[in-house]
């Protein structure tokens, strides 16, 4: 089984969305659990691609498709997979901040946090700081992660963290930001928990917050 | 020493100490310079003459009248103006207003992009909303605009055109093309790096259809217009690294760069730079390698470091930009430091042209600018400028 699993995880990791297919469709008729075909192959797929990553071993393009050779393989898992989902990491309200169109950044930390288990709701582009607060009540948020590429909107990101603050969710919403013009000196200065330098380290960071909140 | 020969002896460092503050490196976003108007300075600094002459910047000129490297197309928003990088395509699409609302407007640029505006920053980067290319398709009818030979791409009066660059003492530059940059504007950052595994002919033949018509541009122009330097556009690395692998790199774009600097050299031309945003120093061997030695504008934010790289590959890579335009938000104190930790040591080495790491952004101010470049010219030993 194990082998079944680190196959699958290195197609994964490939990228080969046709042979992920195939392989979760001939292991669902093998009766394995769904659950652990997600668990032990697809996401153990992901996370191995993104430690590569860090090692430099990859780069974007290699994530991009191996995420949707996961995405492929969760979609075929999904009917299978009622009342064995697998506990989400956390819920992530992301989006650009106000006065900044750049979304590019924010779609790839979306893309790979959802593949490693967070539930994300994606406000888009050019937020106002009172979107963020409200969407992180509504949603029961755990982290909300703010992106800016522009110098001149990177000074809004504190009005977030003010606005969490009057909504009364400062205490229990973990604040992560990136960009260009971010250093985790300014995520310092400004109050916020997180800072990540590109995708595959907010997934770290996100995970770190989750596990400092508890 | 002509003005040419100074920027090549500065270049190829052989003018160690020498100060030159060029209008190609040195360049504001348009806000920028409209609040510093609107903020009391002399109304002229929108014209970029003035500007030169105001803050003591060499001048280099860019044969744009050819429309081969990347350009800057003007156009309006509500009165505001803004430019958008185009691909060098002919004829430009039209442009399109789709719908607005009170803070954005939705339009089709004459890049062929469908981008969302915001209506009082029309200059920053927009959300891409569609791409002109989307696959094979789209491609074959979008390449005809890039014919060596489409109508606008050469200026009508050519000989009076060779003759006015030849005549002036101005370093020139021509564009010689991008085999990421164009890629990326056409399909979107998503759909082309999904391209390079999907279809990787369709990637090569896009490649191919720039490498023709940069080989004819650079044949014709250079066999009548004296040239001093040529300049790729790329921008494609982020903060963490390149957008692709070395690997990738090196199997796509290496050769095709080959042939181009293989026909610079040929015409004596060895002063070929690219313009990356981000952290390209992965990247760097790989350009030296296939003959491209400048780079710019090296971003801070990026992690790029002028002064590491200069101790690491020597005399044989020219640097431009690299202060960083974060030290001009903070104040003086922080632009005195930026300015001596970096420019003592790379005025000394020589092939360095000094600019804030990417355009002025609007949040800094003309007094720090000012201070910026009286700094600097402190440092080479020059009189302060008076900024009447």
């Amino acid at each position: 089984m194990a082998d079944f699993f680190k196959t699958l995880s290195d197609r994964v990791q490939d990228g080969d969305d046709q042979k992920v297919v195939q392989m979760v469709e001939k292991a669902l008729k093998d009766r394995i659990l769904a659950i652990d075909i997600l668990e032990k192959a697809l996401v153990a797929g992901l996370q191995a691609l993104g430690e590569r990553f860090k090692e430099g071993e990859v780069y974007l393009p290699e994530i991009l498709i191996s995420i949707r050779a996961m995405n492929r393989g969760v979609d075929v898992l999904r009917p299978h997979l009622q009342g064995q989902e697998a506990q989400k990491q956390g819920c992530v309200v992301l989006g650009t901040i106000e006065g900044d169109l750049h979304d590019i950044g924010k779609n790839l930390v979306k893309l790979m946090l959802e593949g490693n288990g967070f539930r994300v709701v994606d406000l888009g582009i050019d937020v106002p700081a009172s979107s963020f607060a409200k969407a992180a009540g509504e949603h029961r948020a755990d982290i909300v992660g703010i992106s800016s590429l522009l110098t001149l909107s990177m000074t809004s990101i504190s009005k977030v963290i003010d606005a969490l603050k009057s909504s009364g969710l400062r205490d229990r919403v973990r604040v992560m930001i990136g960009g260009a013009p971010i250093t985790r000196q300014f995520a310092d200065s400004i109050g916020a928990e997180g800072f990540a330098e590109d995708c595959v380290t907010a997934v770290d960071e996100a995970k770190r917050l989750m596990k400092s909140a508890k | 020493m002509s003005s040419r020969e100074r920027f090549k002896a500065v270049a190829r460092c052989r003018k160690p100490g020498e100060l030159s503050l060029t209008n190609f490196f040195n360049d504001f976003w348009n806000e920028t310079l409209f609040g510093w108007v609107k903020n009391g300075a002399p109304s002229q600094l929108a014209n970029s003459s003035f500007r030169g002459q105001y803050f003591g910047f060499d001048h280099v000129r860019v044969l744009r009248e050819i429309v081969s490297g990347l350009r800057q197309v003007p156009y309006e928003i509500g009165g505001v103006e803004a430019y958008v990088a185009t691909p060098p395509i002919c004829p430009l699409f039209h442009m399109k207003a789709l719908e607005e609302d009170e803070h954005t407007i939705i339009i089709i640029n004459r890049a062929g992009q469908t981008v969302k505006l915001l209506k009082d920053h029309p200059q920053q980067m927009p959300e891409y909303l569609a791409q002109p290319v989307s696959d094979r398709e789209t491609w074959k009818e979008y390449k005809k605009k890039l014919a060596p030979d489409a109508p606008g791409r050469w200026p009508d009066d050519w000989k009076g055109y060779v003759e006015k660059m030849n005549a002036r003492d101005i370093p020139v530059c021509l564009q010689v093309g991008s085999f990421f940059g164009f890629l990326r504007e056409w399909m979107g950052l998503e759909k082309l790096l999904y391209t390079f595994y999907d279809d990787p002919g369709l990637i090569e033949e896009m490649m191919d259809t720039i490498l023709t018509l940069e080989l004819e541009v650079i044949e014709r122009a250079l066999k009548d217009v004296k040239v001093d330097w040529a300049l790729f556009w790329e921008d494609m690395a982020y903060k963490s690294g390149p957008l692709i692998s070395p690997a990738m790199f090196r199997k796509f774009m290496i050769p095709r760069y080959r042939k181009i600097t293989d026909l610079l050299h040929k015409h004596g031309l060895d002063i070929i730079f690219v313009d990356s945003d981000g952290n390209i120093n992965k990247l760097i061997p790989l350009w030296l390698e296939c003959g491209v030695n400048g780079f710019w504008p090296l971003e801070v934010a990026a992690g790029m470091d002028a002064v590491a790289l200069r101790k690491e590959y020597g005399k044989g890579a020219i640097l431009a930009g690299n202060m960083d335009k974060r030290a001009l938000l903070k104040g003086k104190e922080a632009i005195r430091e930026e300015v001596m930790t970096k420019l003592p040591p790379l005025l000394e080495s020589g092939g360095y042209f000094p600019s804030v790491d990417h355009l002025v952004p609007p949040d800094v101010t003309l007094e720090n600018f000012q201070y910026f470049i009286n700094t600097m010219r402190e440092v080479a030993g020059l009189e302060k400028l008076p900024f009447h």
